[in-house]
């Protein structure tokens, strides 16, 4: 009766001590990081003496924290939007085309999300040296695009492959362009799968650490960066304040996401 | 009729419907595999051709720590997040569903949250005058704050954090696919509780566990940034060292052999994967 939440009696107290302690272990960390951007202390004591406001200010006083969470929302915009052109034009090959070898172009499209990425990093990192795009915006575009397209690819295909054909055919009987047809008639039907691409590709970008370490100058920073590099020198509450913004932005655009869905989906 | 159509279908050209996928190729192609089978190819053309670089880091016994460093440590956190995981997915797989959505929204932000915050959270928890050794000295438990953090204690609770939500979801993936029947039948046929588990509930689980634990285990040997924070000096583990041989040392030939090790290692263990559990599911 293993499989019984009923029938397990004295092990389903056991089960649940489990799950609860390790729901805490979980949770516990954020919300310690977020009630310590609220503390006093300069040295993390905790409980904090007393609760305040000042390491926001400080974080906000600082231009350069403002610039790095531009230059994160730019490139997580740009490829994001790259991501999910590249992946629409990409799934409907996969779905609809009927050439040799799609499996293997299938899975060729998803190397980028299990290969080490330090590994891209590094590798990218050459390439960018050599050609001159370390440290620009194009650089990191071109970086976050590589890493976001597989989880756009995944996102688009689903809902393609959800997607009735003869609908768009029908159209195109109607008297529509193919393009017409799929411009007014497909991209609607699949407008889920495209929003979920978006959010997950601009997140990848969002939260994208290590090839970013590796892209950045002192004067083009993202926030995960910036917040890299301060904590290489000492655990300011300062950068609990800019963690607790971004996690809080995350979370955020999640929840947006969801509700939007859940809009969509009526 | 139909397959005439067919047979028109496909007899124009073939590679039909390729088109699309071109611009794709294309920025995979220049921003991907070249440059990662370039920097490969680096690994025995610098500074000459030849297997050197692979002597040396075979050889050289602080680059051989790292790999046992990094080994080990993948090791201990994939035993020890798939011992921690199985009671959560399995509860996870039979709750009412209304308990079941609270635990997975606990998962999924968790997993969410930005992985620099986490573990800068980690690194004050577990500092000298962090939370934990303060309790514990309250407590009378020690009477000398544990050293926790910058050595391999800190890199392995850290991540072990980041990486629990990957072995509870296929596990509670796969447990909840298991006809509750099987161990209806098991009790009926006279086997205990712990009989039932380990003949029953356990075999049928093990893909799940074999796919999480896999997953877990590859992505903690190129580890970057926990280990990296939580860690010591002394106890590099692989992919920082790959980071420090290329940036800070410009050694690219070493740099690039250590990329290679991790990237055979890497892919051997997902063909292992896809050989004998079909796939990631």
């Amino acid at each position: 009766m293993l499989l019984s939440y009923r029938k397990l009696g004295g092990l389903r107290i056991a089960l649940w001590a489990i799950t609860l302690a390790v729901c805490l272990f979980l949770l516990v960390p954020i919300i310690f990081i977020a009630a310590l951007s609220f503390g006093s202390s300069q040295w993390l004591i905790f409980p904090p003496p007393s609760w305040t406001t000042k390491w926001y200010h400080e974080l906000f006083a600082d231009p350069r924290w403002l610039q790095a969470a531009m230059t994160s929302a730019k490139v997580g915009l740009l490829s994001a939007a790259l991501s999910v052109f590249l992946g629409l034009l990409a799934s409907f090959a996969l779905v609809r085309g009927s050439f040799p070898g799609r499996g293997i172009l299938r899975a060729l499209f998803l190397t980028p999300m299990v290969l080490p990425v330090i590994v891209f990093a590094v590798a990218i990192y050459a390439l960018f040296l050599r050609i001159g795009l370390n440290g620009t915006l194009v650089g990191f575009v071109i970086a976050h695009t590589v890493l976001g397209f597989p989880f756009a690819v995944i996102a688009i295909v689903n809902s393609l492959e959800g997607f009735d054909k003869s609908i768009e055919d029908a159209a195109v009987l109607c008297g529509a362009s193919p393009l017409q047809a799929k411009l007014k008639v497909t991209l609607p039907a699949i407008k889920l799968g495209l929003f979920s691409a978006a959010i997950f590709s601009f997140l990848i970008s969002w939260d994208e650490v290590v090839v970013a370490i590796f892209m950045a100058s002192p004067t083009l920073q993202t926030l995960p960066v910036r917040i890299w590099g301060a904590l290489r020198q000492d655990l300011s509450p300062v950068i609990a304040a800019a963690s607790t913004i971004l996690v809080a932005f995350t979370l955020v655009v999640m929840a947006l996401a969801a509700l939007i869905r859940s809009r969509m989906n009526k | 009729m139909s397959q005439t159509t067919v047979a028109v279908e496909r007899s124009p050209r073939r590679g039909r419907g390729i088109g699309p996928a071109v611009p794709a190729m294309l920025l995979l192609a220049l921003f991907f595999i070249i440059p990662v089978f370039s920097l490969l190819l680096r690994s025995v053309t610098e500074p000459e051709l030849g297997l050197q670089n692979y002597g040396e880091l075979f050889a050289t016994s602080t680059y051989a720590r790292v790999f046992f460093n990094t080994f080990m440590v993948a090791t201990v956190v994939t035993a020890v997040t798939l011992i921690i995981a199985y009671p959560v997915a399995w509860l996870l797989a039979i709750m009412p569903q209304r308990h079941a959505n609270l635990v997975m929204a606990v998962i999924l932000i968790s997993m969410w949250t930005n992985l620099l915050a986490r573990t800068y959270a980690w690194m004050v928890l577990l500092q000298r005058t962090g939370v934990i050794n303060t309790t514990l000295m309250k407590l009378g438990l020690i009477s000398e704050p544990l050293a926790l953090v910058k050595n391999l204690t800190g890199v392995t609770i850290g991540m072990t954090y980041i990486m629990l939500p990957f072995v509870i979801l296929p596990l509670y993936a796969t447990i909840r696919a298991i006809d509750p029947s099987t161990l209806q039948a098991a009790a009926l046929c006279g086997a205990g509780r712990w009989q039932a588990f380990r003949r029953v509930l356990l075999p049928l689980s093990a893909p799940g566990a074999a796919a999480g634990g896999l997953m877990v285990f590859v992505m903690s040997l190129g580890y970057f940034v926990t280990p990296a924070l939580l860690g010591g000096a002394s106890n590099m583990m692989l992919a920082e060292m790959i980071a420090q041989l290329v940036q800070s040392l410009l050694n690219w030939g070493l740099g690039s052999a250590a990329a290679f090790v991790l990237l055979v290692v890497t892919l051997a263990i997902y063909a292992l994967q896809i050989r004998f559990f079909g796939g990631m599911r």
